[in-house]
């Protein structure tokens, strides 16, 4: 009576091809299975989806802003891109560095600002300068961003040795384009 | 210029652009600590921020290396600290050298003297550190910091630190085996600066006993120590003429800080400094050093002084000659000392004596602001109170849609309104029976954080209320007495509510009724008057209640209103009773 229930439930793991009828060891679970099955290519259905920057559709109870609910074959069409610089031009230097300051100053603006960060941080570049523009909610007092505000600005110009500036718009709350 | 918009400091917001005076100075410091903490990080941990990769290397957004690098006891060593303003290592190592017997030349001692004397004995603190050593080099340099600039230039003018007796300045002075006129002259500076002044003029008799010849900023110094050592006027004036004198005699030449500084201890001289200051510029003018904006401060402090001085003509020159050029900074007291607003403080004073001629010079005075780079001269602060009192001026001076005209320009984006300038407004506003405005006035008084002066609100309600207005008007009236309504009684949310007055409870009450909202000015007459405060009522508002009961044609409203004069016991309760019964139309039981 073991091995029928064993084997319906070892059955799963196979997939829907079980070759062979299963050895004892395979039946009964208890055992510590040898490795020395049957060696088969293993293959599930195939997943061709991509995932990239995709929020997958739920209950419909999950906020989603725009920039959050349209997937990357948008950019260009209903996006914009969030960092602008010349690196990626034919025969400019720099994309990979501009990429590498992207990522620190993405991480470095989620920390600064704690959970006043209504949507991602948008950085151009233009010759020199470096404007970063921040959508921000109000969460603290005008006095305090301020603050924050000088830090940033003095700390990055410092860090990168080039002048940045800060510009930022504040939102009641999050901007919510739909719900997935 | 967009007149809507703040200070370009301030982001371009709703919720972030401040709406008052005090807002906007506190996101202004609040952006300038941000950035002082920055520094500190970056002072802190320079290992981080000192990979040069920019192509020029940026000098100014690299972290400042400040820790000495020459070891060892020498004079290099010392010279290289002095060089980076560390007082008491300098003076340490100087000792240790001393002690060790080698020689340190008379520059190098010369050097620690100015260091020593230029800090008192305190150690060079951060903010020290940015003051520079030529005391001709003016602090408006950062003018983009306006905060850090008001500390630090409040910070150097009290620097009340003492020339301590035999402090280390004294010390080395004593135990150097030669002494030129640099260390003399050094010296005296010193003693000056610290408040020793007896100090330094017996340093300047050993000096002229020994024959050296002092410089021209050993002369200013002690010239600005004149004040301090004698007490009458006239021996102050003939101080000052001695130290000239002598300066004639060893052939130096006066700068344009000498003059200014003459005309500092002149203005400590009273009626003498009066009589002399003209001939202060004409010699002035006969070398040909241009007066700069300290000179002229100085002028006018000496006119201007008391209040009942009639004004010579010499402001208007004054003017004429600032409009003609645009000044540079040339003496540490052109910033400090804020020129432009003792002119307007003239001007204000002036202003009780003749009439018409001021609100020109006003006019001349804001052209020669805008000119050039004169509006670098002043710092937010006291920006504001530049504007405010020209605002003053102008609703005392002017014709209502000028005053009117400015205001929109200015108001939000030049300066924040001050109490006193909305009251001036409102009676400007009166004067030109142009009443209608003041609902405007108090949606700005709100954004202000004004709603809840006891003045500003007395104000705006008698002028509401002294009148019957057309409908709409009275309307927009009531909806102002009710927002003041809304704040006296506000309860809960830290701020207490404020207390009615009589006069403001029998505005409210008045304006209510003229607008027919019965049961608001009835609610006021009941509940606030009767049971909390124990105020009377005047008879005005009682007769006002009664027409606006007929006008609604509620007559137990009216016959409440008698009750309540009967039980208040009003004389006037006889009176109303009689309107009612002819009025209205009454029942029997109601009579």
């Amino acid at each position: 009576m073991a091995a029928p229930t064993a084997a319906r439930a070892l059955r799963p793991l196979w997939g829907a091809r079980c070759p062979l009828p299963l050895s004892p060891h395979q039946a009964v679970p208890r055992i510590r299975p040898i490795p020395e099955g049957p060696r088969h290519l293993h293959t599930t259905p195939a997943c061709l989806k991509t995932r990239a920057a995709r929020v997958r559709v739920g209950k419909g109870d999950k906020p989603v802003t725009y920039e959050q609910a349209h997937a990357p074959h948008y950019i260009a069409h209903r996006k914009g891109w969030l960092s602008l610089h010349t690196g990626n031009l034919a025969e400019e230097p720099g994309a990979a560095e501009r990429a590498v300051e992207d990522a620190f100053l993405r991480r470095f603006f989620y920390g600064t600002f704690p959970g006043v960060l209504a949507d991602e941080v948008v950085l151009k570049r233009r010759a020199n300068l470096l404007v970063v523009c921040l959508v921000l909610a109000r969460g603290l007092p005008p006095a305090k961003l301020y603050f924050l505000v000088g830090y940033a600005e003095t700390l990055l110009s410092h860090f990168y040795k080039c002048p940045v500036r800060l510009e930022l718009q504040t939102v009641p709350g999050k901007v919510v384009y739909k719900y997935l | 210029q967009d007149p809507t918009a703040a200070h370009y400091m301030f982001q371009d917001d709703p919720f972030l652009m401040p709406r008052n005076a005090a807002n906007s100075r506190l996101f202004s410091l609040s952006k300038e600590s941000g950035r002082n903490a920055a520094k500190y990080i970056i002072k802190q941990f320079p290992q981080y921020f000192d990979k040069t990769f920019a192509e020029p290397n940026i000098p100014c957004l690299m972290p400042e290396t400040l820790t000495p690098q020459i070891e060892g006891v020498n004079e290099e060593a010392l010279k290289e600290r002095i060089h980076l303003r560390r007082v008491k290592d300098s003076v340490d190592l100087f000792d240790q050298l001393v002690q060790a017997g080698t020689p340190v030349s008379l520059e190098t001692t010369n050097s620690l003297l100015d260091l020593l004397c230029f800090y008192g004995d305190g150690e060079s603190t951060p903010e020290k550190e940015e003051q520079k050593e030529d005391l001709e080099e003016p602090g408006v340099q950062a003018s983009e910091q306006k905060a850090p600039k008001r500390q630090f230039q409040r910070g150097s003018q009290s620097s009340g630190s003492r020339w301590r007796e035999n402090n280390n300045a004294a010390r080395i002075f004593k135990i150097m085996p030669e002494r030129n006129a640099h260390s003399y002259c050094t010296m005296i500076r010193g003693m000056v600066k610290h408040r020793a002044f007896a100090k330094a003029y017996d340093m300047y008799i050993d000096l002229l006993n020994e024959r050296h010849k002092a410089d021209v900023h050993t002369f200013n110094a002690l010239i600005t120590a004149v004040p301090y050592l004698k007490e009458r006027f006239i021996e102050r004036w003939e101080l000052a003429k001695v130290f000239l004198n002598h300066m004639a005699q060893q052939e130096v030449q006066p700068n344009l800080l000498t003059f200014n500084a003459v005309l500092k201890t002149l203005r400590r001289c009273g009626g003498v400094g009066r009589s002399m200051s003209p001939l202060v510029i004409k010699e002035m003018e006969a070398l040909d050093i241009e007066p700069s904006l300290a000179t002229y401060d100085h002028l006018l402090f000496i006119f201007y002084r008391g209040a009942d001085l009639c004004p010579s003509g010499i402001i208007s020159e004054v003017l004429d000659d600032i409009q003609k050029r645009s000044f540079t900074p040339q003496d540490p007291d052109d910033g400090m000392d804020f020129n432009m607003s003792d002119n307007l403080h003239c001007l204000s004073l002036g202003e009780k004596c003749c009439d018409l001629r001021d609100i020109k010079l006003a006019y001349q005075l804001n052209k020669a602001m805008e000119k050039g780079d004169n509006w670098k001269f002043i710092d937010m602060d006291r920006l504001n109170a530049y504007w405010s009192k020209f605002f003053s001026l102008l609703c005392m001076m002017e014709q209502i849609d000028v005053v009117l005209k400015w205001y929109k320009e200015m108001s939000p984006s030049l300066f924040y309104p001050t109490p006193k300038n909305i009251l001036d407004l409102l009676q400007a506003l009166d004067a030109a029976n142009h009443l209608e405005v003041i609902p405007s006035v108090w949606e700005d008084m709100k954004q202000l954080g004004f709603n809840r002066r006891q003045d500003l609100l007395e104000e705006l309600l008698s002028l509401m209320s002294r009148e019957q207005h057309p409908d709409e008007i009275q309307l927009a009236f009531a909806k102002c007495a009710e927002d003041i309504k809304a704040v006296h009684e506000q309860t809960g949310r830290e701020q207490t509510p404020l207390e009615w007055t009589a006069s403001a409870l029998s505005h409210v009450a008045l304006l209510f009724s003229r607008a027919g909202r019965t049961q608001d000015a009835w609610y006021v007459n009941m509940m606030e008057r009767f049971q909390q405060i124990n105020r009377i009522p005047t008879d005005q508002v009682m007769d006002e209640f009664l027409n606006c009961a007929k006008q609604t044609n509620c007559p137990d409203e009216a016959i409440k209103l008698v009750k309540l004069a009967a039980s208040l016991g009003l004389p006037s309760s006889q009176r109303l009773k009689s309107r009612t019964e002819e009025e209205f139309v009454l029942s029997e039981k109601q009579k």
